[in-house]
C-alpha cells in the first residue's frame, strides 16, 4: 500500500519569498531519509518553496482564476512529503513518528489510491493512467 | 523546474465520491496532453483524509490522531507533479485543466525545491548523498 507522508509546517504559510531551511534541521532529516529508503520502502520525496512564491487557480466561476500567493486564509500549507510503500497505515504512521520533525510541525498520512480499487466503470474511463504513471515524460522533460 | 500543482479537497472528494465519466474521460485526455508535452512527472490521487492519520509533534512526544480531519479545502485530494521551465508555464497548464472537482475547486501550485537552491549550506558531500539515494530510489521503483 502506498502512503503519502505530507509535511505541514505551521508558520510556513506566512514565510517569505526565498526562505531556506535550517542546515542542522536538513541533516537531521536526511538521516531519517536514509532510513526510509534503507529499509527499502521510499518510493518519492520532495521539498516545497513556500506559498509566497506560488500561485492558486480556482475554478468557482467556471472559469480559471489565478492568484498569486501568499494565500491569507490559509491556515496549513504543505512543506513537503515522502511517497512510501508500506504494508499498512500502522506501519505508516509509525513511520511518520520516527520522523525528527519539531513543534510546529504536523505529518499527515494518506492512502495513496490504486487503480485497482475503483470499479470497473471508473477504470475504463481512467484506462491509460497506469501506463501514464508506468512512462512519465522524465526523458523528454530534463 | 519542479512544480507540484495539488487539487484541494472538497465535502464529496472527502466522502469518498468517486468522479463521474465525464470528469474522468475529460482528465484522462487532459493527462495525455501532459504527457505527449513531456512535462508529467508524476500524478495520484489520495483516498479520504477518515482512512488517514496525523502525527503531531512536541520535543520527543508523538500524538496520533485518526482522521477524518476538518477544514476540507485545506486538504489535498490529489496532485500532479510538472517539470516546466516557469511557474507561468505551470498556471498556463493548470488553466487548461478540467474543473477537477464537480462544483468549486481550487489547485495551488508550488515549486520544487531543487539541491541547486540551498547554496553553500548544501556541501558537495551532501549532494552526493543525495543523489545517490535519488538514484537508488529511482533504481528501486523501477525494479
Amino acid at each position: 500500500m502506498r502512503f503519502m507522508m505530507l509535511m505541514i509546517p505551521r508558520g510556513y504559510e506566512d514565510a517569505a519569498p526565498g526562505t531556506m531551511p535550517d542546515a542542522d534541521a536538513v541533516a537531521a532529516m536526511m538521516k531519517y531519509n536514509e532510513a526510509l529508503q534503507k529499509a527499502g520502502v521510499l518510493l518519492a520525496l520532495d521539498g516545497l518553496h513556500p506559498p509566497s512564491m506560488g500561485a492558486r487557480v480556482s475554478f468557482a466561476s467556471g472559469k480559471p482564476t489565478v492568484r498569486d500567493g501568499p494565500f491569507p486564509e490559509a491556515k496549513e500549507v504543505l512543506g513537503g512529503y515522502w511517497m512510501i510503500d508500506v504494508k499498512s497505515k500502522a506501519e505508516a504512521v509509525e513511520w511518520a513518528s520516527r520522523c525528527p520533525a519539531s513543534k510546529n510541525e504536523i505529518i499527515e498520512v494518506r492512502q495513496v489510491q490504486e487503480f485497482s480499487e475503483f470499479p470497473s466503470d471508473v477504470q475504463e474511463a481512467a484506462s491509460g493512467f497506469k501506463e501514464m504513471q508506468a512512462a512519465p515524460g522524465r526523458g523528454t522533460a530534463s | 523546474m519542479r512544480f507540484m500543482v495539488m487539487v484541494k479537497a472538497d465535502k464529496s472528494t472527502e466522502a469518498g465520491v468517486l468522479p463521474s465519466e465525464k470528469l474522468l474521460t475529460e482528465m484522462g485526455k487532459y493527462n495525455e496532453s501532459l504527457v505527449k508535452a513531456g512535462i508529467l512527472l508524476a500524478a495520484e490521487g489520495l483516498q479520504p483524509s477518515a482512512k488517514g492519520a496525523r502525527v503531531r509533534f512536541s520535543g520527543s512526544r508523538r500524538t496520533v490522531v485518526d482522521g477524518p480531519f476538518a477544514e476540507a479545502k485545506e486538504l489535498i485530494a490529489g496532485f500532479w507533479i510538472l517539470q516546466v521551465k516557469s511557474k507561468e508555464e505551470a498556471i498556463e497548464w493548470v488553466k487548461r485543466c478540467p474543473n477537477p472537482l464537480e462544483g468549486e475547486s481550487e489547485i495551488e501550485i508550488r515549486q520544487i525545491f531543487e539541491a541547486s537552491d540551498f547554496g553553500e549550506a548544501f556541501t558537495p558531500e551532501l549532494q552526493q548523498a543525495e543523489a545517490r539515494m535519488r538514484a537508488e530510489v529511482a533504481a528501486g521503483t523501477k525494479g
